[in-house]
């Protein structure tokens, strides 16, 4: 039971026993990362009076929102064990495509959309295949992904002016509002996938020890290529996210996305080696970075400096996390 | 062919022969057969590196065997992944390899064959009725007097003994033929190898045939009705445990003493 995502309180499985032993131990868990949130967002609104406006906190919020929904795809590789690096250019090739689909082909929203998610989705599932069919390591698969996808949607893109979409898609980035919601929306569905299913359940036990979870008859591979396939999926939905916002897509976007992704998600408390971890933890770790940048731009410190701090923090994060392993 | 006298008037479950597992040029199991009666408990002793994990791996699909064919009830047998094994009523405790970390007491025994709810929830989503998931490990832990109460938290709370009583509930649960146990009392204190070990003559109550692999002479002794005894990946003898002896067993081991007819 090593979710932390607020919902998973309301429908708890078995007696009252088990929902206070899970309330306990994911308060156990995660007091550290909401103590460190609320310190942080103290320390800004004490040293900036602009910071402390209702708007500087829903557009930390709305900010956050589009990397925190690919993030929600990067917890669930994460917990099974995996690594994609490559969701920040399948995030480009599904921008670009959904821009395709609607300001060339004159596609309707619904169906671009659609067409979005099956491309994110069909991306990701291409890395989990790749892998457990060569056995090469995520970590490479992925990164040859990231370049691959990249290159796949500048072709895709060249020569193209893919702006002015329909108002029926545009709806989805209003304002901080609507990307917040889905935001909210994909991490409760993540959520229930991870803590009420069978496959998000297992993504914990591949993650833990991938051998017992053989031995006990674990289809390793099949499910390995699901997680991929949702982590692409969100990526995508970010993706569409994001063009609906902008009103433009392009395939530089996404850039460098998978590594703030990994960072919040880490950052939560969700293990970089797996086993551990939910997509509470993810929302909560993208707060405490979005924080962080928004404040150090409040205080006058340029994105050079916030990349360090960035940086900084994922190391503290990993260090917090082999330290726990360790301890125990 | 044994020749034997009690154990050959028994029915076979399970038979293998010519079990062979290389590594590379390393023969970690050469050429061993093996065959389980309907209802005993059959010991498998050696020393460390006498390729007995390697024996029971092999048989379950586990790794995959070199040479050897398995047979079930007298017909051959495919095993070649641990999901077949569990097909058959193969159920097994594999050393050091039996209970995920992270995840909860309920999680790990139903671990591969958990129970979805009876609905479209849970045939369309795979959506899991924890609800019957803990009823059943209550009434199984009460059965077998396991008293582990919060089986909600995670695996790496738990001593020991407490993974191991765990460990070997799967195989009450879903056991249906036969259970394989690699040292199911390692590493335990003297209350806990016995709770072990009353819960292996359990599995024999119900009806179930044992393989249990153990480095304990009195275990050999007080719960088993035969012991085959492994050398370097060799099979040194077969005999029922009437006949032998805690000496006995220990010069077979090191071969001190060579082994004469099978029993
Ligand atoms: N993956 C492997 N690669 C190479 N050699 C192996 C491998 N697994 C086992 N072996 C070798 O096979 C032999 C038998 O090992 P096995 O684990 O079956 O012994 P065992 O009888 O179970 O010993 P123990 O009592 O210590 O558990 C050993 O010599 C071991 O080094
Ligand atoms: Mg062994």
């Amino acid at each position: 039971m090593s979710n932390t995502d607020g919902h998973s309180g309301t429908s708890n499985p078995g007696t009252s026993a088990a929902w206070i032993v899970r309330i306990r131990h994911d308060l156990m868990q995660i007091w550290p990362v909401l103590a460190s949130l609320i310190l942080i967002y103290g320390f800004f609104f004490t040293m900036s009076p602009p910071f402390r406006s209702i708007d500087t906190l829903l557009s930390i919020f709305g900010q956050a929102s589009i990397l925190a929904i690919l993030a929600c795809g990067t917890t669930i590789v994460l917990i099974s064990g995996g690594l994609d690096l490559s969701v920040g250019s399948i995030f480009a090739v599904v921008g670009v495509s959904v821009g395709i689909f609607m300001a060339e082909w004159g596609l309707p929203p619904f169906a671009a959309v659609c067409l979005g998610l099956a491309i994110g989705a069909a991306l990701g599932a291409l890395n989990g295949t790749i892998q457990v069919l060569t056995k090469v390591p995520a970590f490479i698969v992925t990164l040859g992904g990231l370049t691959a996808y990249k290159g796949l949607a500048e072709i895709l893109a060249s020569g193209r002016d893919l702006s002015r979409f329909p108002d029926a898609f545009k709806f989805f980035g209003t304002g901080n509002a609507i990307p917040m919601v889905i935001m909210f929306a994909a991490a409760l569905l993540t959520g229930l996938f991870l803590t009420k299913t069978r496959l998000g359940n297992r993504a914990f036990a591949i993650g833990g020890n991938e051998e017992v979870a053989r031995l006990s008859g674990v289809p390793i591979a099949k499910s390995r290529i699901y997680y991929y396939m949702l982590g692409g999926l969100l990526a995508g939905l970010a993706a569409m996210v994001e063009v609906a916002k902008l009103n433009f897509a392009m395939p530089a976007r996404g850039q460098s996305y998978e590594l703030y992704a990994i960072a919040a998600v880490v950052i939560g408390g969700t293990s970089l080696f797996g086993g551990r971890g939910g997509v509470g933890k993810t929302l909560l770790g993208m707060f405490i970075m979005q924080t962080i940048i928004v404040g150090l731009s409040y205080l006058g410190v340029g994105t050079s400096y916030q990349r360090i701090a960035i940086g900084a923090i994922i190391i503290a994060a990993v260090y917090w996390d082999v330290w726990r392993r360790t301890a125990r | 062919m044994s020749l034997g006298n009690t154990a050959a008037a028994k029915r076979p479950v399970l038979e293998a022969q010519g079990i062979s597992k290389h590594y590379g040029g390393i023969v970690a199991l050469d050429k061993v057969d093996l065959t389980l009666n309907e209802g005993e408990v059959l010991a498998i002793v050696g020393d460390n590196g006498a390729g007995k994990s390697t024996l029971i791996k092999a048989l379950t699909g586990a790794i995959a065997k070199t040479t050897g064919v398995i047979r079930f009830d007298g017909a051959e047998t495919q095993i070649d992944t641990p999901g077949d094994a569990k097909t058959a009523g193969i159920e097994t405790v594999y050393q050091d390899l039996a209970l995920v970390n992270e995840i909860s007491i309920t999680k790990n025994v139903f671990l591969g064959r958990e129970i979805v709810r009876d609905d479209w929830l849970g045939r369309w989503l795979g959506v899991l009725d924890f609800k019957k998931m803990d009823a059943e490990i209550r009434d199984l832990f009460d059965k077998l007097d396991i008293r582990i109460a919060d089986i909600y938290r995670d695996a790496e709370a738990f001593s020991g003994g407490q993974r191991q009583a765990v460990a070997l509930s799967k195989t009450v649960m879903f056991g249906k033929r036969v259970a394989i146990l690699d040292e199911p009392t390692a590493a335990l204190g003297v209350r806990e190898s016995k709770m072990a070990m009353d819960l292996v003559r359990s599995l024999k109550d119900h009806g179930l045939s044992v393989i249990m692999i153990t480095h304990n002479m009195q275990h050999v002794l007080n719960y088993c009705d035969r012991v085959m005894v492994l050398r370097l990946g060799r099979l040194v003898a077969v005999r029922d445990v009437a006949d032998v002896d805690g000496d006995t067993l220990v010069g077979l081991i090191t071969g001190a003493k060579e082994a004469g007819a099978q029993a």
